[in-house]
C-alpha cells in the first residue's frame, strides 16, 4: 500500500474488490498487523509506537470473527470488556443495555455456540461498542444480517457517527452509499479516489448512458462496453454502461456511486 | 480411484507442509537416534535379562524396527488423529459430503494420508538406523535386509492398524476427543500389558517372536533361560551387560500372515466405520439446558433496536487482570464433557487415599493428563477460535491476557492436586509441595509455549503424552512433578525450565501478535 489518508469525524466508506487491501488497512488502524513502512497518527500521537493509545477508543468489528461458543453472551462480552480494560460498576448494566440494542436479552444466556451467524454478527456489533469508542472500524458489517437489520444497522452507523470517526468497508455499494460521508475507493494496495460522494460520482458523470438492445445484441454488445446493469425484458434487455462516448440510441443517466466505483476500479489502477 | 488418490496426496502435503510436522520430524530423529543406546549409557531400550545384542545390522535394524513401532504407536495416533476433524472446521467436509466419493473409500483415503505420514517418520527413523549403524558397529558387515525386513513386518502393519484406528476413532468419537485421546492412552497402556503376555493376537507392535527368538539365542549361548524382557528406555545404575549375537529371524508364511492379518483388520474397522459416519451432517453441539428457553424459542430475525451510546450506562477504565482469569478458569472448567469432572474428582479420592508415593507418581499425573483438552489449546485458542482480533486489538494483550491463561491453567491443576498438596502440608514436606506447584506450572507453560511455537495443539498433546507415560514407567528425566524425589537441586532446574518456557512464551506471543 502506498498512500496517505486523513479522516476525521464521520463516515469513511471503503470500497474496493477483493485484494484490494480493504481488510488490511482496517486491521493495520486496528493496530493487529503491521505496516512494513508508513505511519498511521491519531491526533498526532504514532499509534504504530504507541498502540494502547487507540486501543482504549476503539470498537472494531472484524470481517471474519469467531467467538468462544461455551460462553454465554454475557460472559463474551464481560471478557472483551476486560480486554479493552473497561469495568467498574455499571459494566453489568452497559452490557444488558448493549445486548437490549442488539436484541439479544432473550438468547443472552444460551451459549454462543447454539447462535446464527447474524446473531453472532450482532455480538460483534455490541462488542464494538462497549468501550465508549471514539474511532469505529467496522469490516463488512452486514454480512449474515438480513435487509431489515441492514437498514437499522446503517442507522445506528450514523447515529454513532455523530461523535466518532467511523470506518466502514463494504462489497455492497448501496450499503456504503447511503451513509458514508467520504469514500474511498482501493485497489491491489492502492487508493484510487477519496472525497465526498458528489466528488467521487463527478469523475464518471457524463459517461453513464442506458440503452435497449435486442437479446441476442448483448453478448456483442458487453465485449465493447462496460456494463454496470441489466434486465431483461421480453425480446429486448436494458443495459445501463459506461462509456467515454454516448451510443446510438442511448440515453444519458444519472450517475451513481456504484457506477464510479465500476469506472475506477476498471480504468485505474 | 482419482479421488481416492488426489485426497491422499493434498491431505498428505497438507499435513507435512506445516511447522508442527516438521518439530515432529525432529523430535522422531532424536528419539531414533536414542533407540540405540551409545556405549557406556545408563539405559537400555530392549535387552534380555542382563544380556544384550552386539551392534551388527541385524541388532540395530530390529530393535530401530521394534522401538518405531512402540513410538509410532504412542505419539502416532495423536498426531494423526484430527484428519477428518480438519475437513468439518474448514467446511471442506460439506463440499466432499456433496461429491460422490463413497464414505468407506473417503476413510480409506483418510487413513492412507495417516498411514503416509507415518511412513514418513518411519523413514526417517530407517535412516538413522543406518547412520548409527555406520557409526556404531565396529567391523559387522553391513547386510540391507536386516533393516528392511524388520521395518516392513514389524513397523509397518502396526503403523498402518494406528492410521486407521485414529479414523475409526473420528467416526464414533467426532464429538468426545477428550475421550479419544484419554481412552488411547488407557488402550495403549493395555496394550503393553498384553503384549508381555506373548499371545500373538495381541502383538500389536510385532516383535513377540523376534524376543522369544533372542531368548533362546541366550538360552543356547550361556545355557540360562531368561523370562525377562525389558523393552522400552530402562534407567538404572551401570551394569556389566553380556553379549550375544543376533542375526535375526526367520520370516516364516504364518508370522507374516499374522502381520498382513493386522492391515486387514485395520481395514475392517474403517469398512464398518464407514457404515457409521457422519458424512459431515453433524448436528448442532452444544445442548440447551432445560430450565433455559431453547433456542428454537427465540425468533432469531429480531431487527436491532437503537442504540444511542450517550445514553448507555457510564464505564470507568478497569485494567485488573481478574476478570482474565475468571473467564478463563470458566472456559477450561466447561470445556471437555462433564462426567470427565466425575472422573477427575475419582482422581482427587484416589489423592487422598492412595499411598502417597502412588498418589504422587502415578495418580498426580494421569489426573493432569485429563486435563489434555483444556491445556492443549490454552493459547491458541484465540487464534482457532478467531478471537485474536479481538484480543490482539485490546489494552495491552501480552501483560494481561497471556499471564491470565497461565494463571488460570496453573490453579486448575493445582485445585486437582490439592489433596495431595494439603497432606503433604500436613506431614509439614514443603519440598514436594514446592515441586507439584512447579510442575503445574512447568507443563502449564510447556502447553502455552509448544501451543504458540507450533500454532496448534497436536505437538503438545504429542509430548505431554510421553511424558505421562514415561512418568509411569519412572523414566527419572521426564519426571517434571518431582515424583522420584530428586532433591532440591532437581528443584532449581525445573524452576529454571519454567523461568525459560515462560520467556520464551513471552517472545513467541510478542512475535505472533506482531506478525497477524
Amino acid at each position: 500500500m502506498d498512500y496517505s489518508v486523513t479522516i476525521e469525524n464521520g463516515i469513511l466508506g471503503l470500497l474496493g474488490p477483493n485484494g484490494a487491501g480493504k481488510s488490511t488497512l482496517m486491521k493495520i488502524i486496528a493496530t493487529i498487523s503491521q505496516p512494513t513502512t508508513g505511519t498511521i497518527e491519531l491526533d498526532g500521537h504514532d499509534i504504530l509506537k504507541d498502540p494502547d493509545y487507540i486501543r482504549k477508543i476503539l470498537g472494531y468489528l472484524p470481517q471474519d470473527f469467531g467467538v468462544y461458543a461455551n460462553l454465554n453472551a454475557y460472559e463474551f462480552l464481560e471478557y472483551i470488556a476486560a480486554m479493552k480494560g473497561v469495568g467498574g460498576p455499571n459494566l453489568r448494566q452497559r452490557v444488558e443495555a448493549l445486548l437490549e440494542g442488539v436484541n439479544l436479552t432473550d438468547s443472552a444466556k444460551l451459549p454462543i455456540g447454539t447462535y446464527s451467524g447474524g446473531m453472532k454478527q450482532r455480538i460483534g456489533i455490541a462488542q464494538a461498542l462497549l468501550n465508549d469508542p471514539k474511532i469505529l472500524i467496522f469490516d463488512e458489517p452486514t454480512v449474515g444480517l438480513d435487509p431489515e437489520e441492514r437498514m437499522r444497522f446503517r442507522n445506528l452507523i450514523s447515529d454513532l457517527a455523530e461523535n466518532c470517526i467511523i470506518i466502514l468497508s463494504s462489497h455492497i455499494v448501496s450499503d456504503i452509499e447511503t451513509i458514508a460521508d467520504e469514500v474511498a475507493i482501493m485497489k491491489s494496495g492502492t487508493l484510487l479516489t477519496k472525497g465526498t460522494q458528489a466528488e467521487v460520482i463527478k469523475q464518471v458523470q457524463g459517461k453513464v448512458f442506458e440503452i435497449y438492445l435486442d437479446n441476442a445484441d448483448l453478448t456483442d454488445f458487453k465485449a465493447k462496453h462496460m456494463v454496470v446493469n441489466t434486465t431483461r425484458q421480453k425480446d429486448t434487455v436494458w443495459v445501463r454502461f459506461i462509456s467515454e462516448n454516448p451510443v446510438k440510441g442511448s440515453t444519458e443517466a444519472l450517475a451513481l456511486l456504484e457506477d464510479a466505483y465500476l469506472y475506477l476500479t476498471h480504468n485505474k489502477g | 480411484m482419482e479421488q481416492f488418490y488426489k485426497i491422499v496426496r493434498f491431505d498428505y502435503l497438507q499435513r507435512t507442509r506445516s511447522y508442527a510436522f516438521l518439530v515432529t520430524l525432529a523430535i522422531s530423529l532424536y528419539a531414533a537416534y536414542s533407540f540405540i543406546p551409545a556405549p557406556g549409557s545408563n539405559y537400555t531400550t530392549l535387552r534380555i535379562g542382563d544380556y544384550l545384542g552386539v551392534q551388527n545390522s541385524a541388532w540395530i535394524g530390529y530393535v530401530t524396527a521394534m522401538m518405531s513401532s512402540v513410538f509410532l504407536t504412542m505419539i502416532g495416533f495423536y498426531l494423526v488423529n484430527s484428519n477428518i476433524k480438519k475437513d468439518v472446521d474448514t467446511g471442506v467436509g460439506m463440499i466432499i459430503a456433496t461429491t460422490s466419493i463413497s464414505n468407506f473409500h473417503y476413510l480409506l483415503a483418510k487413513a492412507w494420508s495417516n498411514f503416509m505420514v507415518l511412513l514418513t517418520i518411519t523413514g526417517i527413523v530407517f535412516i538413522m538406523g543406518v547412520a548409527l549403524f555406520f557409526a556404531r558397529s565396529h567391523g559387522y558387515p553391513f547386510e540391507i535386509m536386516q533393516f528392511i525386513l524388520p521395518y516392513l513386518f514389524i513397523t509397518v502393519p502396526t503403523i498402518f492398524f494406528i492410521a486407521a484406528l485414529a479414523v475409526v476413532a473420528e467416526v464414533f468419537l467426532y464429538r468426545y476427543t477428550v475421550i479419544m485421546n484419554v481412552g488411547f492412552f488407557f488402550f495403549f497402556i493395555a496394550t503393553s500389558v498384553l503384549q508381555t503376555n506373548v499371545l500373538p493376537i495381541f502383538d500389536l507392535f510385532g516383535f513377540a517372536q523376534v524376543t522369544a527368538h533372542m531368548q533362546d539365542i541366550v538360552a543356547s549361548q550361556y545355557h540360562q533361560k531368561i523370562n525377562t524382557v525389558s523393552m522400552g528406555f530402562v534407567f538404572d545404575q551401570k551394569k556389566a551387560f553380556h553379549f550375544f549375537v543376533f542375526e535375526g529371524i526367520r520370516w516364516s508364511l504364518s508370522t507374516v500372515l499374522v502381520r498382513i492379518s493386522l492391515i486387514l483388520f485395520g481395514l475392517v474397522i474403517v469398512f464398518i466405520s464407514s457404515k457409521f459416519f457422519h458424512r459431515f451432517d453433524i448436528k448442532e453441539r452444544y445442548k440447551v439446558k432445560k430450565k433455559t428457553k431453547s433456542l428454537e424459542s427465540i425468533p432469531q430475525a429480531r431487527i436491532l433496536n437503537e442504540i444511542r451510546l450517550s445514553a448507555l450506562p457510564a464505564i470507568t477504565p478497569s485494567y485488573k487482570i481478574m476478570p482474565f482469569i475468571k473467564t478463563e478458569l470458566l472456559m477450561l472448567i466447561r470445556k471437555g464433557p462433564r462426567w470427565l469432572w466425575v472422573i477427575n474428582l475419582g482422581g482427587m479420592i484416589a489423592l487422598i487415599f492412595a499411598p502417597i508415593p502412588a498418589a504422587h507418581q502415578i495418580v498426580l499425573p494421569i489426573l493432569w493428563f485429563l486435563q489434555v483438552g483444556r491445556l492443549s489449546d490454552l493459547a491458541t485458542k484465540e487464534k482457532t477460535n478467531r478471537i485474536h482480533y479481538f484480543s490482539y486489538a485490546s489494552y495491552k494483550p501480552l501483560t494481561r491476557l497471556l499471564p491470565a491463561q497461565i494463571v488460570a491453567g496453573i490453579v486448575l491443576l493445582l485445585v486437582l492436586a490439592a489433596p495431595l498438596l494439603i497432606r503433604y502440608l500436613v506431614e509439614i514436606q514443603f519440598l514436594p509441595v514446592m515441586s507439584i506447584i512447579m510442575g503445574g506450572a512447568f507443563i502449564v507453560l510447556f502447553a502455552v509455549a509448544f501451543g504458540i511455537l507450533s500454532g496448534g495443539k497436536k505437538l503438545f498433546e504429542i509430548l505431554f503424552f510421553l511424558f505421562t507415560y514415561s512418568n509411569i514407567e519412572l523414566v527419572p528425566y521426564a519426571d517434571y512433578f518431582g515424583g522420584m524425589n530428586h532433591g532440591p537441586r532437581y528443584t532449581e532446574l525445573i524452576f529454571g525450565l519454567i523461568a525459560f518456557l515462560a520467556f520464551v512464551s513471552f517472545m513467541l506471543r510478542k512475535r505472533e501478535m506482531a506478525r497477524v
